[in-house]
């Protein structure tokens, strides 16, 4: 490095030109975009987010499609003849998967706390509310990743997927509203920590039970009640049932509509909630 | 710019967290265009006044105005004006230089910001670099890349944190002339903090010194070494000597206990330090020091203690004391 005194003066009106300002849209852009860059640079975060899923199908369909076709029919009620149990898990895995995305997006969060960042942020005009927000949508779209490699994967195994355009947007909106409700979620209540620990310690208590009270990995019709009864309010089962509908049974009617509605009265709650409670408690101290 | 003349003025601010108050009841009044030295120990409060004045930190209590604002009331028109360059060099490893500059544009709401970003590249000097991760910059980069993301937005106010901690001495010259640089070439008051002396000293208009999160002496570095006329002696030994013994040695004024050390007041060390040596001959006199007229001695004037605590120990008398003899020739 060299250490003679700077060469280059600023010419005046660069000094002092007045810096014109525009909208808080500016803020959350670039905060999220400052997400999706780190996101899409990290190749052990692509590769994760997509193994995950991806192994998924392999063990758990593998180990389901031997079992004798007599049980298998009660899983595919009222699938089309030759629906394998993969065709009936991937839009489980799929509303699954999201679930899990909420975490990364606390943990990028705790990591911009320990690092520091989250001070450059906050000492910008910029609230705490957008910072938020920018995390959760975010983590939301780093979520998508999943989406055409397990549909690829899909095919790779033999499954034969239907639906019309309008069936699949209204899938593909469920799981961004899915992913992006869970983020908001996790973020509501780590927005004061600054542990490593935490978002893996939530993820692991309420991923398991979400996952198995849901619908998204065998037919709510075979559960006890007391678990049918979390079915029916668990978001993840909406949005596998969405997808399903579409992807499997090819029959988008209008109850998959309700299913999105629910999907996005989950989603708009919870970064409701998640923006009163970062605009108070997300901290850097 | 407010209507005072002053760019930073700060009533009895204070931060308690639970019950360690790391701030207490600070004044201060920063003229504008100035650069002004908060000097202290580690753990003095020096970098929560920084997140109190800058809005990072919530104000336990007391008043402070930054660039015509009051922080409390109106954060957000504070964080507009004032640019911050933190001790440990925050920035996004994974963005190039550039990327870390578009996004405090985006935070800071610039729309036209990118010739003045051009400019700043130049002037500190990264210009090729900019398309690489500041991941790979030296630490020298990284801290001019941190005073450029300062400086884009045109602050009025920039708060630097101990902004030459942990480089080599060349690159510490080298910010020094950066610092007074963009006083001068920005117009920008400075507040910077520091545990090393000669910083404050060199660049400083005027200095508050801060120990427990007490302000414990303001003014010019000139103004505050004229406060102190004689010298002070650090010295600890392997025995134990009593307090009597060391006041009884002659030119004395004056023994202070600091841990386990003592610290002697003197008209002058050269004359003293011989009869120090010869009264604690068989005492085995482990570390000694001088502190000649200084802000450093300003310190331990007022708090017995001294500010740089990796100051320059000396553990071999006998060559400390050749050197000196050496220097005064
Ligand atoms: N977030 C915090 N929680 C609790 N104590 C803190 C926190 N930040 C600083 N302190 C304490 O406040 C005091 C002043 O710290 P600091 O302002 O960092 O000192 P300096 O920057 O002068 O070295 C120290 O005793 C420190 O331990
Ligand atoms: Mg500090």
């Amino acid at each position: 490095m060299s250490t003679a005194a700077p060469t280059v003066s600023l010419p005046t009106d660069v000094v002092r030109s007045p810096a014109t300002r525009t909208g808080q849209l500016q803020q959350f852009w670039g905060l999220f975009a400052r997400e999706l860059i780190k996101t899409f640079r990290n190749p052990w975060v692509i590769v994760i987010t997509l193994v995950q899923p991806f192994m998924w199908l392999a063990f758990f369909g593998g180990m389901m499609s031997e079992l004798p076709t007599a049980e298998l029919d009660t899983f595919l009620l009222h699938a089309p003849p030759g629906t394998s149990y993969l065709s009936f898990l991937l839009p489980g895995v799929l509303a699954t998967g999201m679930m899990s995305i909420g975490m990364f997006g606390s943990m990028s969060t705790i990591q911009d706390k320990r690092f520091g960042f989250m001070k450059r942020i906050l000492i910008t005009p910029t609230s705490k509310a957008t910072v938020y927000l920018a995390k959760a949508l975010g983590a939301a779209m780093r979520g998508l990743v999943q989406i055409p490699v397990m549909i690829v994967a899909a095919l790779a195994f033999g499954v034969q997927l239907h639906g019309d355009p309008l069936g699949w947007l209204a899938w593909i909106v469920g799981l961004v509203l899915l992913g992006l409700g869970f983020a908001a979620f996790f973020l509501a209540i780590t927005a004061s920590s600054t542990d490593w620990q935490t978002p893996g310690v939530i993820s692991n208590f309420i991923t398991m039970p979400l996952m198995f009270a849901s619908g998204a990995m065998f037919p709510t019709a075979i559960y006890p009640s007391w678990m049918r009864a979390i079915a029916d309010v668990n978001p993840v089962g909406y949005s596998a049932a969405l997808s399903r509908d579409v992807m499997t049974f090819n029959q988008f009617t209008v109850t998959d509509l309700t299913y999105l509605g629910y999907l996005a009265i989950f989603a708009a709650a919870m970064v409701l909630i998640g923006t009163l409670v970062a605009s108070r408690y997300l901290r850097v101290e | 710019m407010s209507a005072d003349g002053l760019a930073i003025s700060v009533h009895g601010l204070t931060k308690t967290y639970g019950r360690l108050v790391a701030v207490d009841h600070i004044d201060m009044s920063i003229p504008t265009g100035s650069i002004f030295g908060l000097l202290g120990p580690n753990g003095a409060g020096k970098t929560t006044t920084i997140k109190l004045l800058t809005g990072i930190t919530d104000i336990t209590d007391g008043s402070a105005t930054v660039a015509g604002f009051d922080v409390r009331r109106e954060p957000m028109s504070v964080k507009q004006r004032v640019g911050w360059v933190a001790a440990e060099v925050i920035l996004d490893d994974d963005l190039s230089g550039w990327e870390n500059l578009w996004l405090q544009a985006q935070l800071q709401r610039l729309s036209d910001w990118k010739g003045r970003a051009d400019q700043l590249l130049k002037y500190f000097e990264l210009s090729d670099r900019r398309k690489d991760k500041v991941g790979t910059y030296s630490t020298g980069m990284r801290k001019k890349m941190e005073i450029a993301l300062a400086l884009l937005h045109e602050p009025e106010v920039i708060f630097m944190d101990e902004p030459t901690i942990g480089l080599d001495a060349n690159v510490r010259r080298m910010l020094w002339d950066l610092i007074t640089g963009v006083n001068r070439s920005f117009g920008v008051t400075v507040l910077l903090t520091s545990h090393y002396i000669e910083e404050a000293d060199a660049l400083c208009d005027r200095v508050a010194i801060i120990d427990q999160g007490r302000i414990v002496v303001t003014g010019s570095p000139s103004e505050l070494k004229s406060r102190v006329k004689e010298d002070f002696i650090e010295l600890e030994t392997s025995e134990s000597v009593t307090q009597e013994k060391l006041a009884a040695i002659p030119g004395v004024s004056e023994v202070r206990s600091q841990g386990r050390a003592w610290v002697l007041r003197v008209a002058s060390a050269e004359e003293v330090l011989p009869a120090v040596f010869h009264a604690l001959k068989t005492d085995g006199i482990r570390r000694i020091n001088v502190e000649k007229p200084s802000l450093e001695s300003v310190f331990i004037d007022i708090t017995g203690k001294r500010i740089d605590q990796g100051g320059s120990d000396v553990p071999d008398y006998r060559k400390f004391y050749a050197n000196l003899r050496r220097a005064q020739r």
